[in-house]
Parts: C-alpha cells; sequence; structure tokens
C-alpha cells in the first residue's frame, strides 16, 4: 500500500509543482488558500477521522496560528519561515491545556467543550485589543524576508510553493503518524475506548496529545493564511468556520487524511461557483453536508475508492 | 444605594434569566435523556421561535398569541424533521445526529436570514407586563417578573406531566427501557418523535419568552446552543432537576459576574462547568458519562 500510495501521490503533487507555470494569478490565489484549508482540513481529520473525537472548535487553532503568527511578523523582525513553524508550535502548546480540560468528558460533551472553548477565545479575541486588534483584526501582516535575505517566499509563487511544501510534509507526516503503532492506539480508541483502556493504554493521555498535534498543524494552517491574506480577523475563531472544516472533513471523508484535502478543495470550488449567484453559501453547504453524512458518510474519496475496487475486481 | 435591595433585585434578575436558560435546557435535556442524541439545532430552534414570535405579533398585534403559535410552528417543524431525517439515524453513532443537527442550523440560520432579514427586530413588551415596580426601593421590569412566574409554572407543569399522564409515564418508560417499551406495544417511535417535537417547542416559546428582552436577531443560536449545552453537562443530560439546577446556576454566575467581573463573565460560566466537569464528569445529576 505504502509503495503504489506513495506512487500514487506523485502525480497530483507533480501537477500542482507546475501549476504557477500555467494557472493565470486569481486561480494561483484561490489554489494557494484551497491547499491552506485543506491542510487545516487534514489536521482536523486526525481528529474526528481517526479517533472519533469529534471537535466543533476546530478554528480556535487556525486563529490561534494566525494571531500568533500576525503578532510575530508585525512586531519583530522574525523571518516569516521561522514565524511560521513557532506560530504553529504555540498554538499546539495551548492545544495541550485546551485538551487537558475537554478530555475530561467525552463523547458529546467533549464536542461541546470545544466549542465552548472556541467560542471564548472568540470573546477574547473582541476585548484584548492590543493584541488582536478586536474586530478590526490585524491588517498589514508582512512576509518578512530572511534568513540570509532570502525574499523568495514573498512573491505569489513563492508563498505558493511554501503552501504546498507545508501540506506535503504534514501529510506525509500524519500518515506515518496514522500507520505507526501511536495510529493504532488512535484507532482503538475510536472504534472502543473502553477496551483500549483496558488493555492498559491511557487513552486520555493519547487524546492530549492527537488534539496538541492535530492543533499544531490546525496552527499551521492557520500561520500560513495570516500572512498569504495579509490580516486576520476575528472570523477565523467565529464557530461558522469550524463548521465549514468539519464539513470539508466528512463531505471529502473522514479518516482517509487525503479526503479532507480534497473536501476543502471541493469546498472551496463550490463556495466560488456558488458566490457568483447567491450569497446564501450556508443553505447549500448545510444541506450538502446532511446529505453526506445521510447517504454517503464515508465522503467524496469513500466513494471514489470504493468505486475503484468494485471496478477493479468487477 | 441600598445594598439588600441591590441584591434582592440581582437575585430576581437572575432568577428572570434561569426562567428562560430552563426553557432551553429542559427541551434539550428531554431529547436526550429519550432519544441519547444531541440536538445540536436547539439554539435554531430557540431563534425561529422568537422570529416566529415576532411575525404572530407583527400579524395578530397579541404578544399571547405568538406565546401559543410560536411554539406549535416550531414544535411541529421539529417533529417533521425528527420524522423525515432524524429517524433513519437511530443506528448510527451519535456523531451522525450531531452532524445533521448541525447541518441544519446552518440551514435554518440562512433561511431565517432569507426570510427575515440581517436586522435585528425588536419585539416589543406586552402592554400589560411593560413598566416598572419598586422592590425595597430598587427599579425592577414587570416583565422578568412575569418570566420568573412562567418558569415557575413551565416547569410544574413539565413536571407534572411526565409524572401524571399517560404520555409522560411513555416517555420515562422509553428513557429506561425503550426495546422494552416497544415489546409491550407502544410504537417508541411515534414517543421519540413527539418528544423532539415537544422539546423544540420548549426552545420556541423560550424564543418568545426572549424577544422582548435580547430582540430577535441572527446571533441567537450560537450563544443560546452554548448556553444550553453548559446547563445541560452541569446538571447532568437527560436529568430533568439537572437542567433546573444547572439553569439556576448558570443564571446567578452570568448576572453576578457580568456585574462584578464585567470582563470575565463568559470565562466564569466555563470555569463553573469546569468545575462541575472535574468533581463529577457526568454532571450534578447525571449518571457517570
Amino acid at each position: 500500500m505504502t509503495i503504489k500510495g506513495t506512487s500514487l501521490l506523485l502525480l497530483p503533487v507533480c501537477l500542482l509543482a507546475i501549476a504557477p507555470a500555467g494557472l493565470p494569478p486569481y486561480a494561483m490565489t484561490l489554489l494557494t488558500e484551497a491547499l491552506i484549508l485543506g491542510l487545516f482540513a487534514m489536521s482536523l481529520d486526525l481528529m474526528v477521522g481517526y479517533t472519533r473525537l469529534l471537535s466543533f472548535g476546530h478554528a480556535a487553532a487556525y486563529g490561534l496560528g494566525a494571531y500568533a503568527v500576525g503578532n510575530l511578523l508585525l512586531h519583530t523582525a522574525i523571518p516569516l519561515v521561522f514565524a511560521i513553524p513557532l506560530a504553529a508550535l504555540f498554538s499546539g502548546i495551548v492545544a495541550i491545556g485546551v485538551a487537558w480540560v475537554c478530555t475530561l468528558a467525552s463523547g458529546v460533551s467533549f464536542s461541546m467543550l470545544t466549542l465552548a472553548f472556541a467560542q471564548l477565545l472568540y470573546a477574547v479575541a473582541f476585548k484584548w485589543i492590543a493584541v488582536t486588534g478586536a474586530s478590526d483584526g490585524l491588517a498589514g501582516i508582512p512576509r518578512s524576508p530572511g534568513p540570509f535575505g532570502i525574499t523568495f517566499f514573498q512573491s505569489r509563487s513563492g508563498f505558493y510553493y511554501l503552501v504546498l511544501a507545508c501540506l506535503l510534509a504534514a501529510f506525509l507526516f500524519c500518515r506515518s503518524l496514522v500507520q505507526s503503532p501511536f495510529g493504532a492506539v488512535l484507532r482503538g480508541i475510536r472504534e472502543n475506548e473502553a477496551k483500549t483502556l483496558s488493555l492498559g493504554y491511557n487513552t486520555r493521555r493519547y487524546k492530549i496529545a492527537v488534539v496538541a498535534i492535530s492543533f499544531t498543524l490546525g496552527g499551521l494552517a492557520g500561520a500560513l493564511y495570516a500572512p498569504f491574506a495579509g490580516f486576520t480577523n476575528t472570523e477565523l475563531l467565529f464557530w461558522l468556520f469550524s463548521g465549514q472544516v468539519l464539513i470539508m472533513v466528512i463531505v471529502g471523508g473522514a479518516g482517509t487524511l487525503i479526503g479532507p484535502i480534497i473536501g476543502a478543495a471541493f469546498f472551496m470550488l463550490v463556495s466560488n461557483l456558488l458566490s457568483s449567484w447567491t450569497d446564501s453559501w450556508a443553505l447549500f453547504f448545510g444541506a450538502i453536508f446532511i446529505l453526506f453524512v445521510l447517504f454517503a458518510p464515508q465522503g467524496i474519496w469513500g466513494l471514489a475508492t470504493r468505486w475503484r475496487s468494485l471496478s477493479s475486481t468487477g | 444605594m441600598d445594598f439588600l435591595g441591590f441584591l434582592v433585585t440581582q437575585c430576581l434578575n437572575a432568577l428572570s434569566q434561569a426562567a428562560l436558560l430552563f426553557f432551553l435546557g429542559v427541551g434539550l435535556t428531554l431529547i436526550f435523556g429519550i432519544m441519547r442524541i444531541v440536538n445540536f439545532a436547539h439554539g435554531a430552534f430557540f431563534m425561529l421561535g422568537a422570529y416566529v414570535g415576532y411575525s404572530a405579533v407583527y400579524v395578530t398585534g397579541s404578544f399571547w398569541a405568538a406565546l401559543i403559535a410560536a411554539p406549535l410552528l416550531v414544535g411541529a417543524f421539529g417533529a417533521i424533521f425528527e420524522l423525515g431525517i432524524l429517524r433513519s439515524l437511530y443506528k448510527r453513532d451519535h456523531s451522525a445526529f450531531l452532524m445533521v443537527t448541525f447541518g441544519l442550523t446552518l440551514i435554518m440560520g440562512e433561511a431565517i436570514r432569507l426570510l427575515w432579514g440581517v436586522a435585528a427586530l425588536d419585539v416589543p413588551t406586552p402592554k400589560s407586563l411593560s413598566g416598572i415596580v419598586f422592590i425595597l426601593d430598587e427599579p425592577f421590569p414587570i416583565y422578568r417578573l412575569f418570566l420568573i412566574g412562567a418558569g415557575i409554572v413551565v416547569a410544574i407543569a413539565i413536571w407534572q406531566f411526565l409524572e401524571r399522564t399517560r404520555l409522560g409515564l411513555l416517555i420515562r418508560a422509553t428513557s429506561q427501557n425503550a426495546e422494552m417499551v416497544h415489546a409491550l406495544g407502544t410504537d417508541v417511535r411515534l414517543v421519540r418523535s413527539a418528544v423532539f417535537g415537544i422539546g423544540c417547542g420548549l426552545a420556541g416559546i423560550g424564543g418568545v419568552f426572549a424577544a422582548p428582552l435580547v430582540t430577535a436577531s441572527l446571533g441567537m443560536a450560537p450563544n443560546a446552543v452554548i448556553d444550553t449545552f453548559v446547563i445541560v453537562i452541569i446538571g447532568g443530560m437527560g436529568s430533568f432537576a439537572g437542567s433546573l439546577i444547572g439553569a439556576l446556576l448558570v443564571a446567578f454566575v452570568q448576572v453576578f459576574g457580568t456585574y462584578y467581573f464585567p470582563d470575565l463573565a463568559l470565562a466564569l460560566m466555563y470555569l463553573l462547568m469546569l468545575t462541575v466537569l472535574v468533581i463529577r464528569p457526568g454532571g450534578l445529576l447525571g449518571k457517570e458519562a
């Protein structure tokens, strides 16, 4: 599977690598944002798809990363390429505390605690003007050059390659993570937590770890978004955004890593198509989401792989 | 300022707030108790209640008509949603419900925006309940006193309904052992639809009660759903008395927190929930989660 999986991966990666040569600037901007959202959705998949920790507050990870990188880039001279991982790490460290609290509960209560935490951050962001700029947000976030005067990542295509590299690295990391013994324990928690616990695994510690990893990667996505867009605002912490990313994961296919990336691209594509003739994207996405949960809980990627295995056997 | 008067009016304030929160919490906990599902759209039903209430007041000119029409319409909508969509999900795990009702929240929020517009809508306080009374020389709105009364009446009504009526008996039995009730010849699916409708209707009536205080606005749903879940988590999922205690605790923390620590009011509510979860993970009156 691994070798076959890697070779399957080669084609889309090559296509994405040569994309800047062929695509107009507007499409490049959309593609960059889709990749950032893909990274964000994939980070949530570790929790939702592999551990069945249904988070309604994943926007917190994104917002933490975005505001952290915004402050680093605005107030210090740290180069972009160092600020981004630092911000991601910050998000992950905060997540350890959050996860410690949220994993006191399980199931539905866990979901609600994540939502409550994200809304709390949202409320804080509104009040803490010095750090977040309140409702105005942070504007004019630069893509600071360096180290050694490297300015490659300041250009549109340079930044795109940075995003692509982050996504690819994160994907390879996540894939090896879910295939490792650690990943096996996560799946054990997903299928039967009591059993996993009785096998001697401290499931709560595993859950805290996966939340922290998921927040680090989600924070990475947010940290990429802020210098990409040049601004942050409180929308990035709002519960609707948490909902959107959950939709990307489920519609794309939870528990597959690839699926959520496809879900994010699908989300970007459809919302761009929809926005040309309606601004009621929530209406359609709500309906699409319900239809997927009802009739295709395995998501787009799940449908695609099933279709492929059917056509290869039949 | 007279401290005793201040204390009494703040307590009354908190009680009226508790009444509103109780309408939300008890509906959610009823639904959870019997169906083991969590209705994320509960806040959206609350919001729908406020908007339907606005329209009912606008059309009939009577707040009392709104108080009857809104829960009926919202409850009927909830029951139809249960019949049409949720029913097919009982064999799936609980996350499916959470996600479907989340999708419903998105749809309802957008539909309400399309139907009623973006602007917050002001529902006037009924004439007979507007104005203030003086309690220990402190002014206090009559409408809030009315809310306290309404909360008490509804709490007693639900309690008596669950204890004394046949449907109440079936609801309690189903929450204990649904299969046995089914085997004894009652269509449990109908009980579930009814309970989902009743729970949503209670959220709807809460929306109407809240509308004169907070205006009907699109921000209602997420705030309401979070408050509701905090209440139910504190009180214990599925416990009627728990939702009452949870509503009281949260209301007092909200009212006094806003007064003494305005910047930390929200955090205090979560701190309360956290403390309860650490001491009793299943909530104060809930079974161990």
